[in-house]
């Protein structure tokens, strides 16, 4: 059993596995972006779009895809995905092909999508508290956006693209070694699935 | 997939030392394997701890997920049988027209703003009966007052004990509707919208019980059963009117041709 684990954990940690996940996690969340432009565009030409208050797709009336946070820049924040995710792509497909990027690049790389995940982060506490509804694709982004962070910070970690002083990165390389990271990012799912549930209880069965 | 041949780049990464044995080196290198390998245990110790630990508490949410909210969600759908109409009109009305809506949805405000007239006239003609399926799933959108089950409640009430008041009360409701996303009404707004719509003030003392509770949930659930997608959802006869909701005209001529 144990065996497996070290097995399970060795796998984890191979560039296949990595980019792979990488590459998934940025499909699904590219995906999840072009839908919601679409809708985004559907709506500006008609706010009325749909006029009525739909029970599962937009919980209510339209509210997430009018609402000021859903254009934070002046534009749907779903074109930051179009544009964000096909890069991730190219990285993740890049390295699956053994290509290594200089560390500078991965570096900028980590930075932005920091800032993108935060960014996601904010939105579903905005879309939770502050908006009131719930959206299934906006939960996808969340959720792979968050998956993409979690695999690109494990490259950059392990490889000290994030110029670390040598004794953090060997801490950081050990962390990853005793999987530190999936526990973090289990537990960071969980919970986040735990508030929508305790939030929205029995309406996301309806 | 787990038995791939790679060499690990990860682990033993400090061990390699140039091979210029002489007697004192070979002992610290000895030692230095060693050091390596009992970390190498440590780490691998931590890693099981992590593992399990986590899984622990995986399959700990999982079983609380499943008591807390899919037991009681599946048990209210089991309950939820049963039918939850409230008839307004003449039994004999040749026409039924089904409303399934929020009283704080914009949308069915907008459409008994427009069709209101001609619904209470063809009611009053003893053409149309309605059936009121009363919705609260847009609670959220009230800033936590629930006004949607609030103003459900009161209509279940007037419904019940007054039929004859309800279409008013409904389009007293929706006039000067609140926004959603507002606090919806106060209990005593809710109170005098009914008082303007000829409910009686015995009734109206029921309102703060709130005794329609459980109906309110129960039709809510059984609209969602009956697959009912979004408000407002207005049926003439049992099918879906798909025309113009919003505009007075098509919706009265609709009905009249289902005579």
């Amino acid at each position: 059993m144990s065996d497996l684990v070290d097995r399970v954990h060795t796998f984890r940690q191979s560039n296949v596995w990595i980019y792979s996940t990488m590459l998934v996690s940025a499909c699904l969340s590219l995906l999840a972006s072009f839908v919601l432009s679409v809708d985004a565009i559907a709506l500006a030409k008609d706010p009325h779009a749909n006029l009525s208050c739909n029970i599962n797709s937009r919980i209510s009336c339209g509210t997430v895809g009018v609402s000021w946070q859903a254009h934070l820049f002046g534009f749907p924040n779903a074109f930051l995905g179009l544009l964000a995710e096909p890069v991730v792509i190219t990285i993740a497909v890049a390295c699956l092909a053994k290509v290594r990027f200089p560390r500078g690049f991965m570096l900028a790389a980590q930075i932005v999508y920091t800032l993108g995940v935060i960014f996601a982060y904010w939105l579903f506490f905005q879309a939770l508290f502050g908006i009131g509804a719930l959206c299934p694709w906006c939960l996808l982004v969340t959720l792979s956006t968050t998956l993409v962070f979690a695999s690109l910070t494990h490259i950059n970690l392990r490889d000290n693209n994030l110029f670390l002083p040598p004794r953090a990165h060997e801490a950081g390389k050990a962390a990853l070694r005793m999987g530190i990271d999936i526990m973090i990012v289990t537990l960071w799912l969980g919970a986040a699935i735990a508030l929508v549930f305790w939030k929205y209880g029995a309406t996301v069965f309806g | 997939m787990a038995q791939q041949k790679k060499p690990r780049t990860l682990s033993g990464a400090t061990t390699n030392k140039a091979p210029k044995i002489s007697g004192a080196e070979a002992a610290t290198q000895r030692e230095l394997l060693r050091q390596a390998r009992e970390r190498e245990e440590r780490e691998r110790k931590v890693r099981r701890t992590v593992t399990f630990g986590t899984l622990g508490v995986v399959v700990i949410g999982l079983v609380v997920l499943l008591i807390a909210v899919v037991v009681p969600a599946l048990s209210k759908k089991a309950a939820a049988a049963g039918s939850y109409g409230l008839t307004v009109g003449a039994d004999s009305a040749p026409v039924t027209v089904d409303i399934y809506q929020d009283f704080i949805c914009p949308y069915c405000g907008q459409f008994d703003r427009a069709q209101s007239a001609d619904l209470k006239s063809l009611v009053d003609a003893g053409s149309v009966k309605v059936v009121f399926h009363v919705m609260n799933f847009l609670d959220s959108s009230s800033n936590g007052t629930k006004y949607s089950t609030r103003a459900a409640d009161a209509f279940v009430t007037v419904a019940k004990q007054q039929p004859s008041a309800a279409l008013a009360f409904d389009t007293a409701l929706y006039t000067d509707q609140p926004a959603e996303g507002s606090d919806g009404l106060t209990d005593a707004q809710i109170a005098d919208r009914a008082r303007s719509a000829g409910v009686s003030d015995s009734v109206i003392a029921t309102f703060a019980n709130q005794p329609n509770l459980d109906f309110v949930t129960k039709s809510n659930q059984a609209a969602f059963d009956e697959g009912i997608q979004s408000t407002p959802t207005v049926k003439i006869n049992g099918t879906v009117f798909k025309g113009d909701l919003y505009t007075a005209g098509a919706f009265k001529t609709a009905i009249q041709a289902a005579k």
